[in-house]
């Protein structure tokens, strides 16, 4: 049926949960755009052919046209579809995605979020008088200022926001000052011990 | 630290919570800008629309959050003081973000239509800082190039995407929750149902469910608060 | 809004704590001047403070004058009796008491009486609550007040209520007036805060 595979990639979307973007469908988007081109080649033919009976071709030109329209809108909706979603993740995680991740991006969705990166880091640097605020920080409302973490990984040395070094072993546990480990939490590199 | 340098101190960051307010003369404290900040905060989360932005204020209270903690770097680490300054400013800090990122989110998904707004209006009178203009911008340009990767495939009458098409509008009539901070007569409802309009008073500190768009100018000049 | 954000303003009220230690001097915070701290002499502090400090063993936390079960029981038969919402003896009756009760428990006074009360009043008020939106729906009204709803209160409505209207509002505008492009009319889910738009995923197609 016409636009039976631009449809099943929204589909696609709806099946899976908000807070995954699916391998990008580069298959079923050749699909969709060989359609396209197939709708668009015929109605030139019916064009090309039957300049004297208009009237009577009319009915499939049109419909060979809202096709294209519906195809072109659900290119559309799941390129900006999977665009929310990649962001969400770009703010629950942090500016560098895992790789098993990564690889179900398009090379324009990679480019994309570079893009976002740097228009992102651009803004948060000028943010107040001072050099900027990370709006990445302070996710949550501050319930105390102190929290127990367990570090995750032997990282060794890392320095923190205050230019403090503290030296981080697995399994070892730590009381931070919150907006210390907030980054590091999002990271995987420590976990938050309740 | 002695206890004449803690006194010092002290003044010092007394003197420093007096802080001018641009557009006129009236002084305000740290206190009220952070009231003032906390108010946006609010009503910004609830309003389908970007509100106008309050840079000046933002400003300057991360102007007075840099210099608490200059100061607080004097004290004993051990000083009670220290963890009670710190633990307000980490509450200011998240305000201030959450403000930031609330606002970034609507940017974000109102781009077009939100640039289209600023256009119509004057340097004074802008929603957006400088700084969040600039993201827009950068925002869309970054959207135009993602979409024109799969444009530039379609047969060439459909490789433009037409700007209404782009436009994600904020919906004006969405219902919101309200404080009343003072009387305010003649509220004029838009009754879509039945096309007819209602009109309400509002009391000083009644509360009410109302479409955003009856409410408006009400919330820019803070007649009302939402909740 | 997240409840969390909800309890974070409500940790700004004030509250009266009895130190267990010496601070010479105010601390000049920037919500505004708080102390000076003598061990055993009462003072008010925003209740983030109170808890702070509490947590570590360095105050005691008075019980505020509404957390009384006499009062409260007073409040439960007034409202009970009232065919409208009544005014609460704190705008953030129930947040406050469940952050002192996992706190302080020990600091209030009949905690376990107090906990059955406010859950008492809070669910009493929801289900009125309730059954208003309900009302308020069917009558097909386009304004409700609320006086006398905490914001915890209103917040669990949201974003039900709000949505539900938003709802009927565009389903009225759809049948008034019909919609220029062909492709737009397929969409018929709305995004809560949002008009309808070409790159929603929001289909429902009949394919």
């Amino acid at each position: 049926m016409l636009c039976s595979n631009a449809v099943g990639l929204i589909k696609q979307l709806e099946r899976t949960s908000d807070d995954t973007v699916p391998p990008y469908d580069t298959d079923n988007i050749r699909i969709v755009l060989q359609e396209m081109k197939s709708l668009y080649d015929e109605n030139v033919e019916i064009v090309n052919s039957t300049r004297d009976h208009m009237e009577d071709a009319m009915f499939a030109l049109k419909i060979r046209h809202r096709a294209l329209k519906r195809n072109k809108r659900c290119l559309l909706a799941y390129l900006w579809n999977r665009l929310e979603r990649i962001k969400e993740m770009r703010w629950q995680i942090g500016s560098i995605l895992p790789a098993e991740m990564k690889c179900n991006f398009s090379p324009s969705e990679e480019q994309w979020l570079s893009n976002y990166n740097k228009s992102l880091a651009s803004y948060m640097r000028t943010i107040g008088p001072n050099g900027g605020l990370n709006l990445l920080q302070n996710l949550k409302p501050p319930k105390s200022l102190y929290v127990v973490v367990r570090s995750l990984v032997d990282i060794g040395r890392i320095e923190l926001d205050d230019g403090e070094m503290i030296v981080l072993k697995k399994d070892a546990q730590y009381m931070m000052l919150r907006s210390h480990c907030e980054t590091l939490i999002h990271q995987g590199i420590l976990e938050h011990v309740l | 630290m002695n206890t004449s340098e803690v006194a010092e101190l002290e003044r010092e960051l007394l003197q420093n919570e007096d802080l001018d307010e641009d557009d006129n003369e009236e002084k305000l404290t740290a206190q009220d800008v952070l009231e003032i900040i906390e108010k946006a905060w609010l009503n910004e989360k609830f309003s389908p629309e970007i509100l106008p932005h309050k840079t000046e204020y933002v400003d300057c209270m991360l102007e007075q959050i840099k210099y608490m903690e200059s100061n607080i770097s004097f004290l004993q680490s051990t000083d009670i003081q220290v963890d009670i300054y710190k633990f307000e400013l980490e509450r200011i800090r998240y305000i201030i973000t959450s403000y930031l990122r609330c606002r970034l989110r609507k940017i974000e998904l109102y781009a077009f239509y939100v640039l289209e707004q600023e256009t119509t209006r004057n340097s004074e009178d802008r929603y957006l800082s400088d700084s969040e203009l600039k993201f827009a911008v950068e925002y869309i340009q970054n959207l135009d190039i993602h979409f024109d990767s799969i444009l530039k495939k379609m047969p060439w009458n459909l490789q433009t995407l037409e700007d209404p098409n782009k436009r994600i509008k904020p919906n004006m009539d969405s219902y919101v929750f309200l404080r009343a901070n003072k009387s305010v007569s003649n509220v004029i409802i838009k009754d879509v149902f039945e096309n007819r309009e209602e009109e309400v008073e509002l009391l000083e500190n009644s509360q009410h469910l109302l479409p955003y768009s009856s409410v408006v100018m009400y919330i820019k000049d803070k007649s009302v608060q939402l909740l | 809004m997240d409840p969390s954000e909800i309890e974070f303003i409500a940790e700004k009220s004030n509250i009266e704590i009895i130190p267990k230690f010496n601070l010479d001097g105010v601390i000049h915070l920037i919500s505004g001047d708080i102390g000076p701290f003598r061990a055993g002499l009462p003072l008010i502090v925003p209740l983030w403070l109170a808890l702070n400090l509490r947590q570590r063993n360095k105050c005691r936390i008075l019980t505020p004058d509404w957390m009384d079960v006499d009062k409260l029981e007073e409040k439960k038969e007034e409202e009970k009796n009232s065919k409208f919402f009544t005014k609460m003896p704190h705008e953030h009756y129930l947040e406050v008491t469940q952050l002192l009760l996992k706190v302080a428990n020990d600091d209030i006074n009949r905690a376990d009486e107090i906990r059955t009360l406010i859950k008492d009043l809070w669910d009493m008020r929801i289900s009125k609550l309730r059954s208003s939106v309900n009302t308020f729906v069917n009558s097909g009204g386009i304004h409700a007040s609320l006086d006398h709803l905490t914001q915890l209160e209103i917040n669990s409505i949201r974003p039900l209520l709000p949505d539900a209207l938003n709802m009927l509002q565009s389903l009225n505008q759809d049948s008034d007036s019909e919609t220029e492009d062909g492709d737009s009319t397929q969409n018929t889910t709305r995004n809560r805060n949002t008009t309808d738009s070409f790159l929603s995923s929001s289909f429902h197609s009949s394919s």
